[in-house]
């Protein structure tokens, strides 16, 4: 069974207050736990601090965790929680992180930048404690994580791009796909290969339709976006996530209403929609 | 004057059900003078909303000028910048201002945050007009009508403590900082902390005292000391190398400098609003016991104060 557990699931800045207790106000991250209880974790926003906390219990806080992380990039909604995941700073855990980026170095000085002195006092990711390996992954190239057979590939966002991974463990197949602009022909059919048939789709859903058309140039997807990818793709379940700041519970759940109605409207009845929100977890 | 608190957490925010009350947005306070010169301290998440209030709230047309006094530049206290909608919009002014370093212009610390591959929005793009202004440690310095005084604080990298004086009343932001007793901090990282109660050299005795002094002097006679009160007294006994500062450190300061209200602020990110409310209790006990003329509160996202003439 994989189990995946949201820890932030809102986008660009983290959103504290009344109006998003439910849904959540932390930025992107996701935790994967495979049938035998290895960890994956998919992107550190400020989600990852909570994360981190839970596991100290286990492995990870007597320094024998071992986990990897996956980041689809490096915007600060995806990074900023890196520096507070505790069990980066217990000598013995091991962290294998793996991101874009021409070459491994060139992630590590993006994830070095974060810690320069002028912004965070632990100064350098030598400080951390643990050991810490980053590899920067080739695009559609399989790769193993934690037993796992992961591709990566990257969606258009903005004027950047952003990795959307896919990940099988015994028969199961988990997509994370946040922060995807794609172009007004709609998403490339390289996006839909690596969404196929998944059993969960998790898919940026930042915006109504009409607050996408109002910010094309921010390159992310509205509920019509991700129900287009699920119904093309034939996904079993479609997570939404990466909610736009200033979207109250009350909003988010408007989407995840339209997002049914949308999906009935293009004949996918048979897919599941859930909205992603803090502290749920969804077992496979 | 009219000071408001936009964010009132440490290290990074805090959102959820425990922090409901007191708020999960870092560190932003905006002191506004009766003539309307517009001062904000610290750019921490919760300076967005403040942004959009600027940015919807004004007639169309209208412009806005805004000072911010930048007292370090760690991620809580600058990170909420790019999301600053005036600074989208052209006919606006910021004026930053920080401490002068020896090794990084002020600008290049602020747009290193929006290059690429952190954020979409390079800070060349910004349209309004952006000024940087670089700070020795005891500046003071007008702006418009608000006087400002400055002493340094001791933090790792150095943070700036200042005072604003207008209408009649001052308030001081203190945050971050150690207490001055157990260790120094500068610019290089501390690896080895000295332990707890350990003597420490006379230069660096010298220099807390002259820091301490330093802010007690700008605290003098204050109607309102923010101050940044992250640790308890059990955190501060595990982390005295942190540079953060306990209730009583701030009350201390405070009763020498005859100030008469203090915001307990930079609440610790795992705090809860239970935890806050025990905290503030605790302080105002300690005040009530020890015959000391001063108002505790703990600062809060959405307080609003009004200090002076209005």
């Amino acid at each position: 069974m994989i189990e995946l557990t949201f820890w932030g699931v809102r986008g660009s800045i983290p959103a504290p207050g009344p109006g998003t207790v439910r849904y959540g106000g932390n930025t992107s991250c996701v935790s994967l736990r495979t049938a035998d209880g290895r960890l994956i974790v998919l992107d550190c926003g400020t989600g990852a601090r909570n994360l981190g906390m839970s596991l100290l219990d286990g492995p990870f806080g007597r320094g024998q965790g071992q986990a990897s992380i996956l980041l689809s990039h490096a915007h600060w909604d995806h990074i900023q929680g890196f520096p507070f995941f505790v069990p980066l700073y217990i000598a013995g855990n091991a962290f294998n992180i793996f991101g874009g980026g021409k070459s491994s170095s060139m992630l590590e000085g993006i994830l070095e930048g974060q810690m320069a002195p002028q912004y965070f006092p632990v100064q350098t990711l030598k400080n951390m404690g643990a050991t810490i390996e980053i590899v920067a992954v080739a695009e559609g190239t399989p790769f193993s994580v934690e037993g796992c057979r992961v591709v990566a590939r990257t969606n258009p966002h903005g004027r950047s791009g952003a990795l959307a991974f896919r990940i099988e463990s015994e028969g199961r197949s988990v997509v994370y796909a946040s922060d995807a602009g794609y172009a007004s022909s709609g998403p490339p059919e390289p996006s839909i290969d690596l969404y196929r048939g998944a059993d969960l789709l998790i898919h940026d859903s930042t915006y109504t339709p009409e607050d996408r058309r109002r910010y094309p140039e921010r390159g992310f997807s509205s509920i019509e976006d991700a129900v287009l990818c699920a119904a093309r793709a034939r996904v079993k379940k479609l997570v939404l996530f990466h909610y736009d700041q200033d979207y109250s519970d009350a909003d988010v759940d408007a989407l995840c209403a339209r997002g049914r109605r949308l999906l009935d409207a293009q004949g996918a009845r048979d897919i599941e929609i859930v909205g992603g929100a803090e502290g749920t977890t969804l077992r496979l | 004057m009219r000071v408001r608190f936009w964010g009132v957490r440490g290290s990074l925010p805090v959102p959820g059900m425990k922090t409901e009350r007191y708020g999960g947005n870092t560190s932003c306070v905006e002191v506004r003078s009766a003539s309307g010169t517009r001062v904000v301290v610290d750019a921490g998440t919760g300076i967005r909303k403040l942004g959009k209030e600027l940015s919807q709230g004004d007639a169309e047309g209208s412009t806005n000028h805004v000072h911010l006094l930048i007292s370090h530049t760690h991620w809580d206290h600058i990170q909420g910048l790019p999301f600053f909608s005036p600074l989208y919009q052209r006919g606006n002014s910021l004026h930053v201002y920080a401490r002068k370093r020896d090794d990084l212009h002020l600008r290049a610390v602020f747009a290193s945050q929006t290059d690429d591959p952190y954020f979409p929005i390079p800070f060349d793009e910004a349209k309004a007009d952006i000024a940087f202004r670089e700070l020795m440690d005891s500046a003071e310095f007008e702006i418009s009508d608000v006087r400002v005084a400055c002493a340094r604080l001791n933090h790792p990298y150095i943070a700036t403590a200042y005072r604003l004086s207008v209408d009649g009343a001052s308030v001081v932001y203190v945050s971050d900082t150690a207490p001055f007793s157990d260790i120094l901090f500068e610019d290089q990282f501390i690896a080895r902390p000295p332990s707890a109660g350990a003597e420490l050299p006379k230069a660096d005795r010298d220099k807390l005292a002259a820091m301490r002094q330093g802010v007690a002097r700008l605290c003098d006679g204050a109607d309102l000391v923010i101050y940044d009160t992250m640790f308890t007294p059990e955190d501060y006994r595990r982390l005295p190398h942190y540079g953060h500062s306990r209730p009583s450190d701030a009350i201390e300061i405070c009763r020498e400098a005859g100030a008469r209200q203090l915001a307990l602020f930079h609440h610790a990110p795992e705090r809860s609003d239970a935890e806050v409310d025990t905290i503030l209790a605790d302080a105002q006990a300690l005040v009530t016991r020890e015959k000391i003329p001063l108002e505790v509160v703990a600062a809060y996202e959405g307080m609003d104060l009004t200090l002076g003439r209005e």
